[in-house]
């Protein structure tokens, strides 16, 4: 009996694609005599298909005739029901079962959708076991906004930032343009609040550029936060794994980027065909830092990591003040591009390995939530029949 | 214009009225079979021993059946008459609410089917040679001795019920076999199975993925039916409750899961009206000692005479005790008992220092019970420090001596479970023990003790008297011995109340029980007791 392990992907986000990448390069690295497993496509109307076809990258060019070759699914929101279940049952039995039940879950989806919580909440309804950070960790860590919020409550070092809603701006904008200048001054970055990649952000460094970037980043979102430049930074992310009881951190990695700011180009383009996902992105692994930095940077990673009760694999993205040598925690990724395999492969991790102690650690945190819920208290006054059944402690 | 006579129209109301009632005799039947475990031995001598046979229920449709067979009564009459018997039986029994109704099992829905089949065949094949007059005859008999249908059904089944277990058995049994790596402790014992299970599996949970028989699942069918249902692939202990009502009981479980792991918590005297002896007791709970492969390990409670008496040479075996009389290879020693719980100390010979550990739970047994499991941990390589933090957590056990306030300000202590005579002594001792307001405690006594029944329930009445202030007693079963007791003792007939069931007694304790007062429920009877 093999433990069966539902790898979730696609998804409604701009991250869709890369998203694909990640969760085959996870599939195929699953240690096939321990686990078996099934791939789960969300498609980018919010549908769910499993399939072997799924398994293979070139079958995507082609997304409809793809979808003709698997099957349509479903799961109950109900608790303990870890079935997958045809949407579209057929023949005369109409047996909607697929005789396919998910042991665990590891979600390999980036974005809105997929990271910030809200796929997690369905798997929490349904109480079965997944790897990655559960509803608010996975929502702490998508909002810029509040999870600089939390970092900072904590004491761990975030740039200074204003934030503000699209309809705020368009009310108040004077004032919110008052406020990021007096208390960030200029350089400074716009962002919005939810989004990954690196989209809808822009650098201003003067009010007509703040005005014109803001704008374009309420396109995308109706979180906005603007974040003082540092403006000789570099850029080192940290992956961390575990949970917040025990986790360790990899070796760091320094992104090469191309202009001021890490673009989507950048990171997903760059190098090959754009198959390679987050892995072809140039990047110098282990970076170029000294001793106390680097120790330093993977404390702070961890931290940030146990402060957002955060679970299985993210990936903190620091900047540090070349100028000053300060360090910021930029941003944290729950599910990071790739799974940030080639950062654990370089610390010792295999990425069988890797997956092996995603599905352990999914296991161990379903341990835990069940010893929570184990006493119920009974009020025996309120019942009419004293105490509840008797006689079935036979010796 | 056809003439129908009543004489027709009378019995045909009849048989449908007695078809009804036979549908609810039926089914108060069966869920006394489910609650005998199904089995007709067991089943029969409940019967006997309840007053079932005189019930007015069946008393009421002999007469039915009478007036129908006299035959200077005319056949509308008698069959009114009858008509209006089963009507009024079928208002009843739909009216009374049993404390533990029929579960519709797929096995008690084949009885069902099977009982009625019968009916049906009796009632059409008679109906149809003589009458519709014999027809109804037919139906009110099986009325009066519907139990005789009931266990010719069960025993109708017997081969279908044999073949269903033999696949389920067989598939449990391969899903074991695909998991070598799974390691499988048995627990058994007169007492605190449950509640060692309960502990172990909380420890273990600290270092592995576990996996119990789930509450009351401690028969053959039971494991069968976790392992099929319940049992994960990633699961790495598998913790397996064994439970017996007859000698093989235990040796069967461990046919099919193979432990290599085993604590006997408890030879003692429950049960005795299967057993007989006590010697059979423990040789039933040894079942699981013996069926231990040579590397396997069998840790047992040398508290127990008949378990202190009994060599192990199959297996390696350790043995442990709270009373320190020596022979014993682990002990908890310095118990000291405060208003949050209890501290002990773990010394073994196998253990480089002694090892404290501190818990919410209460009672000497309950000390006795951690004991074992954390023995358990320690061999499976749980490091202590984590089997500390997880003794610190476990939380008492529903209906196990279980320490509750309710909103009222009153104290319960829930002992609800199958009592047995050491436990609700150490019961009325932690009441005793609770002086702020009264002690109260209600209870039926004590049952299945075999020949020493009255004499444990009478020792039981004394203790209430030694223990508490104010004492309500549930039923008639025991309530002779548990009276002869308490007077024998000396406890004030003003404080002594008796009650014919649990709604009496919990209106009585409405009347009676005050804020800071402290009230045991100790024992729990099912319908079959009353």
């Amino acid at each position: 009996m093999k433990t069966n392990i539902g790898v979730f992907f696609g998804g409604r986000s701009t991250e869709h694609e890369i998203s694909v990448i990640s969760a085959n390069q996870a599939i195929n690295a699953i240690n096939r005599d321990k686990y078996d497993v099934t791939p789960i496509y969300i498609t980018k109307e919010g549908r769910w298909f499993t399939g072997n076809a799924l398994l293979d990258l070139k079958n995507y060019r082609d997304i409809p005739a793809l979808l003709r070759q698997c099957e349509e699914v479903y799961m109950r929101p109900v608790y303990g029901d870890y079935n997958l279940y045809y949407t579209n049952p057929k023949g005369v039995f109409k047996n909607k079962s697929l005789d396919c039940r998910l042991d665990i879950v590891i979600p390999v989806l980036h974005g809105a959708n997929g990271e910030d919580g809200t796929f997690e909440g369905i798997l929490d309804s349904i109480g079965i076991p997944y790897a990655g950070c559960d509803t608010l960790a996975s929502a702490n860590g998508m909002d810029k906004i509040t999870m600089k919020m939390i970092l900072r409550e904590n004491d761990i070092p975030v740039v200074d930032y204003v934030w503000f809603t699209d309809r705020q701006w368009f009310a108040d904008r004077d004032r919110l343009i008052a406020k990021t200048e007096s208390s960030l001054g200029y350089p400074v970055i716009v962002k919005p609040a939810n989004l990954g990649s690196s989209i809808g952000i822009g650098c201003a460094r003067n009010r007509e550029e703040l005005i014109e970037k803001v704008e374009d980043a309420t396109r995308y979102a109706s979180r906005i936060i603007v974040e003082h430049m540092v403006e000789q930074l570099q850029e080192i992310n940290c992956s961390v794994l575990g949970d917040c009881d025990e986790y360790e951190t990899s070796v760091l990695e320094e992104p090469i980027k191309s202009t001021d700011i890490l673009s989507y180009t950048d990171k997903y383009m760059g190098g090959t065909k754009g198959t390679k996902g987050m892995q072809a992105s140039a990047k110098k692994i282990p970076a170029d830092l000294p001793a106390d930095m680097t120790a330093e940077i993977q404390r702070l990673a961890g931290e940030t990591f146990r402060v957002l009760s955060c679970h299985g694999v993210s990936r903190v993205d620091v900047i540090v003040d070349r100028a000053t040598s300060k360090i910021y925690v930029n941003e944290i990724n729950t599910i990071p591009g790739s799974l940030s395999f080639y950062l654990w492969e370089a610390t010792g991790v295999s990425f069988d390995k890797l997956m092996d102690r995603l599905a352990g650690l999914a296991i161990k945190r379903n341990t835990r939530r069940g010893q929570k819920t184990f006493s119920f208290s009974q009020n025996i006054f309120a019942l009419g029949g004293g105490a509840k059944n008797g006689m079935k402690g036979k010796a | 214009m056809t003439y129908v006579s009543l004489d027709l129209i009378i019995p045909v109301i009849l048989a449908a009225t007695a078809s009804f009632d036979l549908l609810k005799v039926f089914g108060r039947d069966l869920m006394m079979l489910q609650q005998n475990s199904y089995r007709n031995e067991r089943y029969t001598r409940w019967f006997s021993n309840s007053g079932e046979s005189t019930s007015i229920g069946r008393i009421a449709c002999c007469i039915g059946l009478l007036f129908l067979l006299v035959h200077h009564i005319p056949l509308f009459a008698g069959a009114a008459i009858a008509t209006i018997i089963t009507i009024w039986q079928s208002v009843r029994l739909s009216r009374v609410k049993y404390k533990k109704p029929l579960v519709w099992t797929a096995r008690a829905k084949r009885i069902y089917a099977v009982m009625i089949a019968l009916a049906v065949i009796a009632a059409t094949v008679f109906g149809a040679c003589f009458g519709i007059k014999i027809l109804c005859v037919t139906l009110m008999l099986q009325l009066v001795v519907s139990p005789i249908v009931l266990l010719a059904a069960n025993d109708l089944l017997k081969p279908v019920e044999k073949a269903i277990n033999k696949k389920y058995y067989n598939e449990a049994a391969s899903i074991l076999a695909s998991m070598p790596d799974l390691k499988i402790v048995g627990i058994t014992g007169s007492y605190g199975k449950t509640s060692t299970k309960h502990y172990l599996n909380r420890i273990l949970q600290e270092h592995f993925s576990t996996m119990m028989t789930p509450g009351s699942f401690n028969t053959t069918m039971g494991v069968i039916r976790t392992v099929r249902e319940h049992l994960q692939p990633y699961n790495e202990v598998f913790i397996v409750e064994m439970g017996a009502k007859q000698p093989g009981d235990i040796k069967e479980i461990c046919d099919l899961v193979h432990p290599s792991i085993g604590i006997i918590t408890a030879v003692g005297e429950q049960h005795l009206e299967s057993f007989k002896t006590i010697e059979n007791v423990q040789r039933t709970k040894f079942e699981l000692a013996d069926s231990l492969p040579a590397d396997g390990t069998i840790v047992i409670n040398n508290d127990f005479p008949f378990v202190a008496n009994r060599e192990v040479i199959n297996a390696g075996c350790i043995r442990y005790a709270v009373s320190n009389k020596g022979g014993e290879d682990f002990s908890a020693t310095d118990i000291e008992y405060g208003p949050d719980g209890t501290r002990f100390t773990v010394t073994g010979k196998s253990l480089a220092t002694p090892l404290e550990f501190s818990t919410k739970l209460v009672g000497e047994c309950n000390v006795s019970n951690l004991l074992a499991a954390i023995i358990v941990a320690l061999k499976l390589g749980v490091p202590a420090d984590k089997i500390r933090y997880a003794v610190g957590q476990i939380e008492q056990v529903e209906h196990r001596l279980n320490l509750k306030r309710t909103p009222g300000g009153i104290t319960i202590i829930d002992d609800a479970f199958n009592s047995n005579p050491q436990g609700s002594k150490m019961a009325l001792e932690v009441l005793a023990m609770m002086k702020q307001g009264k002690r109260i405690v209600i209870t039926p006594g004590m049952i299945e003790l075999g020949n020493l029944q009255e004499k444990a329930n009478e020792e039981f009445g004394k203790n209430i008297a030694r223990c508490t202030d104010v004492a309500i007693i549930v039923g008639h079963y025991n309530r002779d011995a548990i009276l002869k007791g308490v007077a024998s003792e000396g406890m004030s007939p003003d404080n002594i109340h008796t009650a014919d069931s649990f709604n009496e007694a919990q209106q009585l304790l409405q009347h009676i029980a005050r804020p800071g007062d402290t009230v045991l429920y100790e024992n729990d009877l099912p319908d079959t007791f009353k």
